[in-house]
């Protein structure tokens, strides 16, 4: 079987690991203890497992690991911190955009994502924002609701 | 699965003399390798290649670069103003974690009888561009599609640029996607019109038709009843009739092949009115 040494950084931190040529960068990445990027569909319907791939928004079950060799990543635990969270962290936290929490990782990473390109979006924005992400609990009302106070916390600053 | 990453596009060629699987984006290839709907036994890493990530009018034509991706349709006023069917179906296009991988030539080479991009590329007679290690060629995408997920690429060939008509102020398009949701939804249907106007008449027309065939395709019987003439309610109704009668769909787990057929006709039908600016029952 081929292995490959890769480097990458992930939050910050220099990573290097040997992969397989067919091992996905979201089983590499939870392999090496980055768990708070999530498995479940592995075909890109879910989002489940979003990260920032050098900035950009991406399922980590779509490409493999290999192929991040070099890049930067952040997961959900790259953006914001228990003592500061980002504002889309605790807006769904205030308005109860959590339930079992599972595509929270995700949502998050999408949100954040949408937000940068986009400070006051529109409820479809949003939608169309989040659009990879499925939540099987909440129906999406909470969670859109939370994005958008984010966005309002983000351009009103100060009291976050 | 041996992994080499491609420093550049005649490294790229090079490397898959003898057999390989390009991949740029991955939005179909990991998933069909990790679910064992693919063997590969050497996969071609394209993904860094930039120099074929670009979007650019030149000689009149709009060059698209293999490796733009979906999100890059959508960023670029050229494909907004003179291809608009193609940046509503990149609208369409799953979402938006996918469509910052996913590339155009990737959405062609997987060959998926629904694959969005295909009805609107059709529609501005769109021609790809292939390379390998013996030279260049390249075919109208029409000519590209062969059968259900064989298309005329060898195995050793890279899609290089795909290569696009634009449309004029005074041309009219429009395309929709039949889907069950919103997002991330495998097309039940995608139609794309095209209609080159000299005044008030038609002087070309193109009709193309996804997910209601082995292949993505032009519906020409249903063109020939719009070409140079001046479009009205006889000429719309002979298209959509002739579009219905040329889809060739299956029964899944979207849609009846009945259904899809009679909507083929529907949609073709609003699309050419709204194309056409003609308000009275415009629902799509």
């Amino acid at each position: 079987m081929d292995t490959y040494e890769i480097k990458f950084r992930v939050n910050g931190n220099d990573e290097t690991l040997g992969v397989r040529g067919d091992e996905t960068l979201l089983r590499a990445l939870r392999r090496i203890g980055y768990v708070e990027v999530k498995l479940s569909c592995e075909g890109g319907d879910c989002g489940a497992c979003a990260i920032l791939l050098d900035g950009v928004a991406v399922n980590a079950c779509l490409m493999f690991a290999a192929q991040a060799d070099g890049s930067e990543v952040t997961t959900v635990r790259g953006i914001g911190t228990e003592d500061d969270l980002h504002p889309v962290q605790e807006q769904l936290i205030e308005k109860g955009g959590v339930q079992c929490g599972f595509c929270t990782p995700g949502i998050v990473v999408s949100a954040k994502a949408l937000l940068d390109e986009n400070a006051a979006p529109t409820r479809e924005d949003i939608q169309r924002g989040l659009a990879g992400n499925l939540c099987r609990c909440t129906g999406y009302k909470k969670i859109f609701e939370s994005v958008s106070a984010a966005a309002r916390q983000m351009t009103e600053g100060g009291d976050s | 699965m041996e992994f080499l990453r491609a420093g550049s596009v005649d490294e790229a060629l090079a490397a898959a003399r003898d057999g390989a699987a390009f991949v740029a984006g991955g939005t179909n290839l990991v998933p069909d390798v990790l679910f064992g709907r693919k063997k590969i036994a050497r996969a071609v890493d394209i993904s860094r290649l930039d120099e074929l990530r670009y979007i650019e009018e030149a000689d009149g034509k709009i060059r698209i670069g293999a490796l733009a991706t979906v999100t890059d349709l959508l960023d670029s006023e050229l494909i907004r103003d003179a291809a608009s069917p193609l940046y509503e179906s990149a609208l369409e296009f799953a979402g938006p974690l996918v469509r910052n991988r996913a590339s155009v030539a990737g959405n062609l080479m997987d060959a998926s009888p629904a694959a969005d991009l295909a009805p609107p590329l059709l529609a501005q007679d769109a021609v790809v561009e292939l390379a390998s290690a013996e030279g260049e060629r390249a075919l109208p995408l029409s000519e590209f599609f062969l059968d259900y997920r064989k298309t005329a690429a060898r195995p050793e060939e890279l899609m290089t640029a795909i290569v696009i008509e634009p449309l004029g102020a005074e041309d009219r398009c429009a395309y929709y996607k039949l889907q069950l949701r919103r997002a991330m939804a495998i097309a039940v249907l995608g139609v794309a019109v095209a209609l080159r106007m000299n005044g008030s008449v038609c002087a070309d027309a193109a009709i193309s038709l996804g997910a209601v065939a082995a292949v993505p395709y032009r519906a020409h019987a249903a063109e020939g009843h719009l070409r140079g003439r001046e479009i009205a309610e006889a000429e719309i109704e002979a298209a959509a009739a002739a579009a219905a009668e040329s889809a060739r769909p299956i029964d899944d787990v979207r849609a009846s092949a009945a259904y899809r057929k009679k909507m083929c006709g529907v949609l073709v039908r609003r699309l050419l009115r709204k194309a056409l600016g003609m308000t009275q029952g415009v629902v799509a």
